[in-house]
């Protein structure tokens, strides 16, 4: 089982590192994400709600910008990674299961791919962000970069097993993504600190960030709102992978209509 | 005084047996695809499955290798199943070699011997290397055989396994599958070629979601299966077999 598991996580990562576009748009977009940023918000105060202490913090709006803009490129980026290679490999990953790759195996490697890719991607993106501001704490805006990551990784596995069509897939990835990380920036949103937003994916991923970012600790409320959005469309995208993969016959376990008798089928997969 | 008979070997038991398989699609319109299709399939028998156009029969392979559900009906299987289905399924960023690893990790195959041995023998050796986005068509398909027979199953469900092939390559598949019954092997083939029919031990006609016993092509007074043409394997306008 183990050895089945690395073998699928090593090609869930190949596959990945070979989705050029993908790479190209994470060495390109993220740093010219943060530059246009960058000189496009002139310095000034602005009020942030921080949620751990129900106060407004004082920050710069370029700075604060800066580091908000790399949730905007990192959501989109994620998503589309995982998104995209969920809608390729339907039919592949059945084809895997039937052939007697254990689903528990499946499932647990695409998750496995999921919290890689977001690592990877969040660590770059917060890399990045050292060319523009120099936050106080590194490991807090990974963090939060990291929780929305994985959040927008789930999502792309979610819809990736769920839409017929890619281009509706796509469109609702950069929607959700859009709304979701423009209402949260105070510079783009005048009504970003307010408390329904707390309801949003990328709030917690954004509290993290801003308070770790800017001095202040990271709130672990922002962690479990993160958290929570991560294991919920984490869940739902591979309970429907689990139910795409199944196999009506496989080992003997599946039955047909009451009416007729048992299925007594094979030891082994179909390839 | 004669010396007592002695009792005939009973015929071995299926390696596949497929009984009352109903399959209908659509819920408003409700087509019925296959309306009780029951067969088995011997060790050591080539059976094919022919049939017009939406007649149902990949369906049914589908239903043997338990891709889909049938609505009724069952299926038993004594041995390891290995599947081509027809459309060619592989991941486009992994190479052949790659897919053959994988697989042997779904398979539990202790090794690569076969699956090696099964790309030289369809001969494309110098693509092990190579992305499956990069290869042809006829290429691509020749893995997903690989795939179904890698691990060698018992029984083998193939659902026109040759698309795309040359012709060298087409005559290659019918030696492989001479070679799996001689071994024993249940092969169960879909085809749509008139000339393939000669080439069976059985077949079967899938109409009107029943299948049919079509009369062997060896017996050359059968009116319900089409004989081999003469000289059908050598004319230059058959070298290319695709669906």
């Amino acid at each position: 089982m183990i050895s089945a598991w690395v073998t699928s996580v090593r090609y869930a990562l190949i596959e990945q590192a070979r989705n050029r576009f993908a790479l190209g748009l994470l060495l390109i977009f993220v740093p010219v994400w943060d530059w246009l940023f960058g000189i496009l918000i002139p310095p000034g105060p602005v009020a942030f709600n921080l949620q751990s202490s129900h106060a407004f913090l004082q920050v710069d709006g370029r700075d604060l910008t800066v580091l908000t803009s790399g949730f905007n490129a990192i959501t989109l980026i994620v998503a589309f990674m995982i998104f995209a290679a969920a809608r390729r490999d339907g039919a592949f990953d059945r084809r895997l299961v039937l052939a007697g790759l254990p689903r528990p195996v499946a499932v647990a490697a695409k998750a496995a791919a999921i919290v890689v890719v977001a690592a990877l991607v969040s660590l770059y993106a917060a890399l990045v962000l050292e060319a523009f501001w120099r936050p106080v704490a590194f490991g807090a805006v990974w963090l939060g970069y990291l929780l929305d990551a994985l959040t927008y990784g789930a999502l792309g596995l979610l819809l990736g097993v769920l839409v017929s069509s890619e281009l509706a897939g796509f469109f609702l990835i950069i929607m959700v993504s859009l709304i979701d990380t423009t209402l949260q920036a105070p510079i783009e949103n005048p009504l970003a600190n307010k408390d329904f937003l707390a309801g949003f994916p990328s709030y917690g991923p954004m509290q993290v960030a801003v308070s770790g970012g800017f001095g202040h600790g990271v709130p672990g409320g922002g962690i479990v709102l993160a958290l929570l959005w991560f294991v919920g469309f984490l869940v739902a995208g591979l309970v429907i992978f689990w139910w795409r993969t199944r196999a009506w016959n496989a080992r003997g376990r599946r039955r047909v209509r009451a009416s007729t008798p048992s299925v007594a089928a094979g030891n082994a997969g179909a390839g | 005084m004669s010396p007592p008979l002695s009792p005939l070997p009973s015929p071995p038991p299926p390696l596949l047996s497929a009984e009352g398989i109903a399959k209908a699609y659509g819920h408003v319109r409700r087509r019925q695809v296959l309306r009780g299709v029951t067969f088995t399939v011997a060790p050591g028998a080539l059976v094919g499955i022919v049939g017009e156009n939406g007649a149902g029969k990949s369906t049914l392979l589908k239903i043997l290798a338990g891709a889909l559900r049938p609505d009724e009906g069952r299926v038993e299987l004594d041995g390891t199943l290995g599947y081509c289905p027809q459309d060619v399924i592989l991941n486009d960023t992994l190479t052949v070699a790659q897919h053959l690893d994988y697989f042997a990790a779904a398979y539990r195959a202790p090794n690569l011997t076969r699956a090696d041995a099964l790309v030289d023998r369809l001969a494309y050796g110098q693509y092990r290397q190579a992305p499956v986005a990069t290869l042809s068509g006829g290429t691509q398909q020749k893995l997903n055989l690989t795939i179904a027979l890698m691990h060698d199953p018992q029984v083998l469900l193939l659902d026109e396994p040759y698309q795309g092939f040359d012709w060298e390559t087409y005559l290659r598949f019918w030696d492989l599958a001479a070679d799996l019954r001689t071994r024993g092997r249940a092969v169960l083939v879909i085809s749509h070629l008139v000339f393939d029919q000669a080439r069976f031990d059985t077949l079967y006609q899938l109409r009107d979601g029943r299948l049919e016993a079509a009369a062997s092509p060896t017996t050359p007074d059968t009116p319900a299966t089409p004989a081999v043409p003469a000289g059908a394997e050598s004319s230059p306008s058959a070298r290319e077999v695709r669906s």
